[in-house]
């Protein structure tokens, strides 16, 4: 699939994350090595890695935009589409499940707006997948809203936890 | 069975040379090893797993057994994967018939499926490129593609998108597979995945015969074969030929067949007056030999540079007594496309195959100053050159033979016509700018009465008391070779179907 910005595009890479990169850069071997973590660095500042700016990050490493492109859909944490503001993870992975996990999925898309898994709800603040074990399995349901790690969610305790975010 | 081969053979490589060929995708020897199919698994005494046989080399007194119980089943079921999402649309596959997921499925594979109750994965046709589709359901993600654009092109369009089963070839939306080169990958993939869309569906694999030939488009040479489907060539594919092309050709060459079917051909020898009339054979042989006879004064003789070593070589015999201007011009473009990761191979400016044969025969590059001489000369011979760009008042005065494929406006004052094949239509040789000898077969037939240069010329030569009739294009370049010294040494046999360097003695071909 293809998504390209809204026009006009705007670098991701201004002076000041430039000089972060290059900072990063000396950490690797080679430019090629920090695909990942500049990948994210684009996540970060825009919630998504569009095409163009997959040929920006080609241009800022020496790399060519079809491999940038590879890299990207190889792994699933890179949003090659625009997500909610929060982006939940929930583990529906067997001990999650037989715990409860897919009512906690039922009541945050309930809650979120969002009607559906992957869908961005209609403020675009929320969007929700299920994943694979978090490794938490103790503290089932386990989730993630954008990088804080919550445990022990039920259903109930859903929507308190969509107001703490709104 | 015993082979002995060089340190650092593959087991794949080693057991071709044993006349068994282990079944294999990603392994291509024009490109970099992968190792990510598994197609090629051999078992290998004393290793307790099967090993990739493209990628492991061979060790002295190795025992490899590529059809043990063990290593069929591995294959077989590489096969089985490779086949749970693939479409089975053979029927409507232009690969069907050199496929080689058809081959080893055949040969190695099982007849059912276990995976029925799933539903495939499916992914839409798409537009890689100006001549490239991209049928991604039939893909086997062997990566020869990718490692095409990669290493020998230095274009890396290509990628593997996403991953396991929802792996496949992807371009980046902005790019396009456009190279001058691009067109390889389409031989390249061992499956109908990648198509050529102006062969789409043009012809079935079974119904082409292949004649090994010489790509006429520049003077690289790239070794080819004609496909030729009844009496059509239908498309060029590479051969191999490692000292010339390696296994490549470029798009522009791949286009050439087309100029090889034109309808527009002279198809008889025709006598000039008041109005070309059609005769036989033997009446215009005779006019050209009474022209040749009443010479008077100078003459002039214009080939083109894509005419065979064999009609070039008897053109000049034919007016050798008289005072002989003998010229060519070739078309060059503005610069080179090359293959950048395969040394010495690009898309020549120069877009003719046999340049370097016109010089080593005598001829110049000074066409304009032979079109001057040919004002005031007695005679004048054309080799298939179209004399486009030339005044009609330039050619007044000469008595014109016109040897060619198609009769131009300004060869109708000619006053002998005589019809030749092109280069699909007869044998012969070109030298390539590397000054490789190379010998081209025939394909189809030539239109009405055309006949090879060598022939025509041979002929005349007859009629003026100077030889006897060639018989094949072998006569006409061991004659060559014997009397003109940049040839000494070379036989029209012993060029084989890889070529031989002028003024070296031996064939420099070596085995694939
Ligand atoms: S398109 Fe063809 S060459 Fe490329 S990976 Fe697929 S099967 Fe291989
Ligand atoms: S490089 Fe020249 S000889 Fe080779 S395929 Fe292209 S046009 Fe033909
Ligand atoms: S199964 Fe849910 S955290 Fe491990
Ligand atoms: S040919 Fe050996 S792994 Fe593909």
């Amino acid at each position: 699939m293809t998504m390209h910005d809204t026009k006009p595009y705007e670098p991701v890479f201004t002076p000041e994350r430039r000089a972060g990169l290059e900072e990063l850069l000396k950490r690797y071997p080679t430019k090629r090595a920090a695909l990942l973590p500049a990948l994210w660095m684009v996540q970060e500042a825009r919630g998504w890695i569009s095409d163009t700016a997959m040929t920006e990050v080609a241009e800022v490493l020496g790399l060519t935009p079809a491999y940038v492109k590879g890299v990207v859909t190889f792994y699933t944490m890179y949003h090659l589409h625009p997500v909610g503001k929060n982006f939940v993870q929930v583990c529906t992975t067997t001990p999650c499940n037989i715990c409860g996990a897919e009512n906690v999925v039922k009541a945050l898309l309930q809650h979120t707006g969002c009607g559906e898994l992957g869908a961005t709800s209609p403020d675009g603040k929320w969007t929700v997948i299920e994943v694979e074990c978090l490794g938490a399995c103790g503290f089932a349901t386990p989730i993630m809203v954008n990088d804080d790690f919550i445990e022990s969610v039920t259903p109930e305790k859903v929507l308190e936890i969509v107001r703490k975010y709104s | 069975m015993p082979v002995s081969v060089p340190k650092g053979t593959t087991i794949l490589e080693a057991a071709k040379q044993a006349g068994v060929l282990i079944p294999h995708y990603c392994y291509h020897p024009g490109l970099p090893i992968a190792g990510v199919c598994r197609m090629c698994l051999v078992e290998v005494e004393k290793q307790p797993k099967l090993q990739i046989s493209c990628a492991t080399t061979v060790a002295e007194g190795q025992v490899v057994n590529v059809f043990s119980d063990q290593a069929k089943k591995a294959r077989q079921g590489v096969l089985e994967f490779l086949l749970i999402n693939h479409p089975l649309d053979c029927p409507i596959c232009d690969q069907a018939g050199e496929c080689e997921l058809q081959d080893y499925v055949f040969q190695e594979g099982q007849a059912r499926t276990r995976y029925a109750d799933y539903a495939k994965r499916f992914n839409p046709v798409e537009d890689f490129g100006p001549d490239i589709l991209y049928v991604p359901n039939r893909c086997i993600l062997c990566t020869r593609c990718v490692r095409f654009m990669e290493h020998a092109a230095h274009d890396d369009v290509l990628n593997v998108s996403e991953r396991g089963d929802r792996a496949v070839i992807g371009i980046h939306p902005d790019k396009k597979l456009d190279h001058t080169w691009a067109g390889n990958v389409v031989d390249l993939c061992p499956v109908g995945s990648l198509l050529s869309k102006d062969f789409l569906h043009r012809a079935r694999a079974w119904e082409l015969d292949k004649t090994a030939s010489v790509c006429p488009g520049c003077s690289q040479g790239c070794n080819v074969n004609l496909d030729t489907r009844n009496n059509v060539v239908v498309r060029l594919r590479p051969r191999a030929n490692l000292e010339v092309n390696r296994y490549f050709m470029c798009d522009y060459g791949r286009g050439q067949y087309r100029w090889m079917n034109h309808g527009d051909r002279i198809e008889a020898p025709l006598l000039g007056g008041k109005d070309l009339t059609a005769v036989d054979w033997d009446h215009a042989l005779d006019r050209a030999v009474q022209l040749v006879k009443g010479i008077s004064g100078p003459a002039v003789t214009l080939v083109s540079p894509g005419a065979s070593n064999e009609a070039l070589y008897l053109a000049r015999q034919v007016l050798g007594n008289a005072r002989l201007q003998a010229a060519f011009r070739v078309h060059r473009e503005a610069g080179e496309w090359s293959l950048a990761g395969v040394p010495d191979l690009a898309l020549r400016a120069e877009r003719a195959p046999n340049v370097a044969g016109a010089l080593a025969l005598g001829y110049r590059e000074e066409f304009e100053a032979a079109i001057q001489t040919a004002a005031d000369a007695g005679l004048l011979l054309v080799l298939d050159d179209a004399l486009d760009g030339v005044a009609p008042e330039a050619l007044q005065t000469p008595n014109i033979i016109y040897l060619g494929t198609r009769l131009p406006e300004i060869a109708r004052r000619a006053r002998v016509v005589l019809p030749i094949a092109n280069v699909a239509e007869e044998d012969g040789t070109f030298v390539n700018r590397d000054r490789r000898v190379q010998r081209y077969f025939q394909a189809k037939a030539a239109p009405g009465m055309a006949r090879p240069a060598w022939w025509v010329l041979g002929e005349i030569l007859r009629g003026l008391g100077r030889g006897d009739t060639l018989s094949s294009a072998e006569e006409a370049f061991d004659l060559l070779a014997q009397s003109e010294p940049a040839f000494g040494g070379l036989s029209y046999a012993g060029l084989g179907v890889r070529g031989a360097v002028l003024g070296s003695r031996q064939p420099a071909g070596q085995p694939a």
